[in-house]
């Protein structure tokens, strides 16, 4: 097989991994729609206010919004408007959806894609370093250091890392996305920006850094106990390149493949994130839309998230195929 | 001769400190940051009931009135008013102010706001729109307004909180409620827009050609920061100058107020009254001694020092505390219903009650709720009541409770200025299914009649009548059990001075200053 075929064939099989993914879309935005409609609570409650309004201004407010009619036809004009490219207009700020959500996607997306690259080069560095020396005192610590990120929620770490970190030790900011009593400009406003991000990845990346040692680690042992690398250390590689370049590569499958599922739950944990650091993502505009029932905003956030897992677990595929010879589609 | 000296070096030291600290002047410039602890939705404060847009509409929006620090009303666009011999109409005289694009305010800007935005978009003006006749502008500086009847409250829902006003030429023959302007407003109030990062924060800068005393600060911030330890941590790092109660975690107030650097402040201003609401449908609570025995078998003491954190005052009657001529002493439901399990076993007996359980629903978000929830489940079981406790989310809450499906829920309902325009709904007949009203079915037509002449009567001494019979009548019938008065609290960097000049909180940050 020419490297010329593999490539079209790759980019047949992304082309066709895309056209099947339009009605996985649909049906989110569907089960979505319903579920939101199916839950208990009024929107018009919460954009009226804690105070008693007369009848004809509920209805009122009721209309302005489209809330009279039924959920199917609610159903049918939101994907008509889906299909426009339109998300909405949300209730509670009055705002298109899609400007609310592009806003602030792109500091969601900076947290989670720094969070997802140390997660994994942490992740993997230690991993290697514990399989190199098994039930080493190098090993048990990078276990501990698994377990305990397998248990420790997010919300809690966070709000331990601004214990010590801002209130006891004072060295980086408590929340928010940048300074706000000065100004800053050109590299002194990316140190900034860079500081009050440094809390707030730690505290999402921890669980996924332990996943990725954790995974590594099994992977690699699993790896080097195959014949090929006993025939590799037989040829007289240096055990260097033999763990980094026939090892590692062959144990990379099941990592890749972790990085690309812990994406869809780095969503979830960065809703927990932004709230306990201030942080103005979308994670944070989701969290708000739920209790003031902001039901395009809530729909148009859910449709955005899953797009981009499906695109990321498409990547991922593709970065399989790449990273393994052996993989074609 | 070494000890006079010194003493005498001292003393001088002691009277110069002193006449320092007397002479601290009020110095303008400087930056102050204000918590909020959600994301306003938009920033025109007339077509929004929400805490957090009202608290940035006070400084950017001015209105006919404000409330002084006692609740009293005084002139702010209004340089005067008179009220009519019949109590029904009111002629504001306006003072010369411009808007912060430069055009000036009118009496139309002000008759357009009410009638156009406010009246069909504001919640709270909507109440006093609802005894408003008409709203007229003779001439630039004179507004007019004639109401249906009588009706007290009126001035106090023309504050910046109830009635802000916009720039007629910006909103006519717009959406207010997607006009641009939403998102970067113009108002005549002591400062005006900068920025809005949403998520982030809002900046506002002093407005140099304010009509009143220009603000004392350069920029006003306010920050967005969604979780509540959070906020006292921003405090106490310096990140932020201001936290507002409402948006305080009442378990830091302690750790805050030993810290030398921020300066905490409790008091009853705004009266905020926490009661449960009881449910007449179940039959069993239909019976007044059954609500009675309720009263007594409620440790409300225990309520305010463990749920509370000892922010509160025991509630003496169906007003709570904050208005003197709306409590009467011989009915102090402090006197009348103290924590007596026995009396209350006596009661349920009388009335035959025997293993009752009550479902008890409450808004999921607010810890004192929980709390004082665990206590009344704990009190009650001592009369052999089982309380089936239901935290919900609020929306669900407010379908629940006001549709009419519970036994009993918490509520805190406020009363700005005048327990009219918050608290007689509570005991005032209402429909089922109607929102933020009295949701439990009790309906007492001599009580009615009697909330609806006090609302009429400007003087406070007939006033003080009407709500002495409605008192008698509310304190043997208990339809709902009040519990207690809510202490407003306010942290804030010591160094920030000029602060709770008015009565509420949020309002007069333009008297804010920064101390060197």
């Amino acid at each position: 097989m020419s490297a010329g075929r593999g490539t079209k064939a790759l980019g047949a099989y992304a082309l066709e991994r895309l056209v099947n993914a339009v009605p996985l879309v649909l049906g989110v935005i569907v089960v979505n729609f319903l579920l939101i409609s199916l839950a208990p609570g009024d929107p018009v409650t919460a954009l009226i206010g804690e105070f008693p309004a007369p009848p004809e201004y509920v209805e009122r407010v009721r209309a302005q919004y489209g809330l009279d009619q039924s959920v199917p036809e609610r159903l049918v004009r939101y994907l008509g408007s889906v299909v426009r490219g339109d998300l909405g207009f949300s209730f509670a700020n009055r705002q298109p959806v899609l400007d609310l959500v592009v806003q602030r996607l792109g500091r969601t997306m900076l947290l989670m894609l720094t969070t997802v690259v140390l997660a994994t080069f942490v992740g993997v560095v230690l991993g290697v370093w514990a399989a190199r020396r098994p039930n080493s005192a190098v090993d048990g610590g990078a276990t501990g250091f698994a377990l305990a990120g397998y248990s420790i929620p997010e919300f809690w770490l966070g709000q331990i890392l601004i214990l010590v970190f801002a209130v006891w030790l004072g060295w980086l900011p408590a929340g928010g996305f940048r300074s706000i009593r000065a100004e800053y400009v050109g590299l002194d406003a990316v140190w900034d920006q860079a500081r009050h991000m440094i809390l707030p990845v730690l505290a999402l990346s921890f669980r996924y850094m332990a996943i990725t040692t954790r995974l590594t680690r099994a992977s690699l042992l699993e790896v080097m106990n195959a014949d090929y690398i006993l025939a590799a250390r037989a040829r007289g590689l240096s055990e260097r390149r033999v763990l980094w370049e026939h090892g590692l590569r062959a144990a990379a499958l099941p990592i890749i493949t972790v990085i690309g599922y812990n994406f869809s739950f780095i969503v979830a944990g960065s809703a927990l994130v932004e709230t306990v650091f201030g942080w103005p993502g979308v994670g944070r505009l989701m969290y708000d839309s739920i209790f003031t029932r902001d039901y395009p905003v809530l729909l148009g956030i859910l449709l955005l998230v899953s797009i981009t897992v499906i695109l990321v677990n498409l990547v991922t595929d593709i970065a399989y195929a790449l990273a393994d010879p052996r993989v074609r589609y | 001769m070494r000890t006079p000296l010194v003493l005498l070096a001292l003393t001088l030291a002691w009277l110069f400190g002193h006449a320092l600290a007397q002479a601290e002047t009020p110095t303008p410039g400087g930056t102050a940051i204000v918590v909020l602890g959600s994301d306003p939705e938009h920033l025109n404060a007339a077509i929004s009931t929400g805490y957090p847009i009202g608290a940035v509409g006070a400084s950017l929006y001015s209105a006919l009135v404000y409330l002084d620090r006692d609740g009293v009303p005084r002139g702010e666009l209004a340089e005067s008013w008179t009220v009519s011999d019949d109590d029904r109409v009111y002629t504001f005289t306006l003072r010369p102010a411009t808007f912060h694009d430069g055009t000036p305010v009118t009496s139309a800007d002000v008759v357009f706001t009410m009638e156009e935005v406010l009246a069909p978009n504001h919640g709270r003006f909507l109440n006093a729109y609802r005894n408003i006749a008409s709203i007229t502008a003779p001439d630039d500086a004179t507004v007019v307004i004639e109401l249906t009847q009588p009706y007290a409250p009126l001035i106090n829902l023309l504050t910046v909180f109830e009635a802000p006003i916009l720039p007629k030429h910006v909103f006519e023959g717009t959406d207010p409620l997607t006009n641009p302007a939403n998102e970067a407003p113009i108002g005549s109030g002591p400062f005006r827009f900068v920025e809005w990062v949403r998520g982030e924060r809002v900046t506002l800068e002093r407005f140099e050609d304010y009509f009143l005393d220009n603000a004392l600060l350069d920029r006003l911030i306010y920050r967005v920061v969604p979780q509540d330890a959070a906020r006292s941590v921003a405090l106490e790092v310096g990140e932020a100058d201001v936290v507002w109660g409402f948006y305080m975690p009442p378990a830091d107030l302690d750790r805050l107020d030993a810290n030398p650097n921020i300066e905490v402040w409790k008091g009853l201003t705004i009266p905020s009254l926490y009661f449960v609401f009881v449910n007449t449908d179940n039959p069993a609570l239909d019976d007044v001694r059954v609500r009675q025995a309720l009263m007594f078998a409620i440790d409300r003491e225990q309520i305010v020092e463990q749920a509370q954190g000892g922010l509160g005052e025991v509630a003496g009657g169906p007003f709570g505390a904050g208005f003197a001529y709306a409590y009467d002493e011989a009915t102090d439901y402090r006197t009348l219903y103290p924590f007596d399990p026995e009396r209350a076993r006596e009661l349920l007996a009388e009335a035959g009650v025997g293993d009752l359980t009550l479902t008890f629903v409450y808004d999921s978000a607010r810890g004192a709720f929980a709390a004082a929830a665990e206590i009344m489940r704990d009190n009650l079981r001592q009369v052999g009541i089982t309380l089936n406790v239901q935290p919900v989310e609020r929306s669900v809450m407010v379908e629940r409770v006001y549709g009419r499906d519970y036994d009993l829920s918490m509520q805190s309902f406020t009363s700005s200025g005048d327990p009219a325009i918050g608290y007689h709904r509570i005991y005032l007949s209402a429909e089922r299914g109607a929102n933020f009203v009295n949701a439990t079915g009790y309906a007492n037509a001599e009580v009615d009649e009697l909330l609806n002449a006090a609302a009429g009567l400007a003087d406070r001494d007939a006033r003080a009548a009407a709500y002495t019979e409605v008192l008698a009548i509310l304190a043997n019938d208990v339809p709902t059990l009040a519990i207690f008065d809510e202490l407003s609290t306010q942290a804030a960097a010591a160094n920030l001075r000029g602060l709770l000049v008015r009565f509420d909180q949020r309002d007069g940050l333009e008297y804010a200053w920064l101390a060197p």
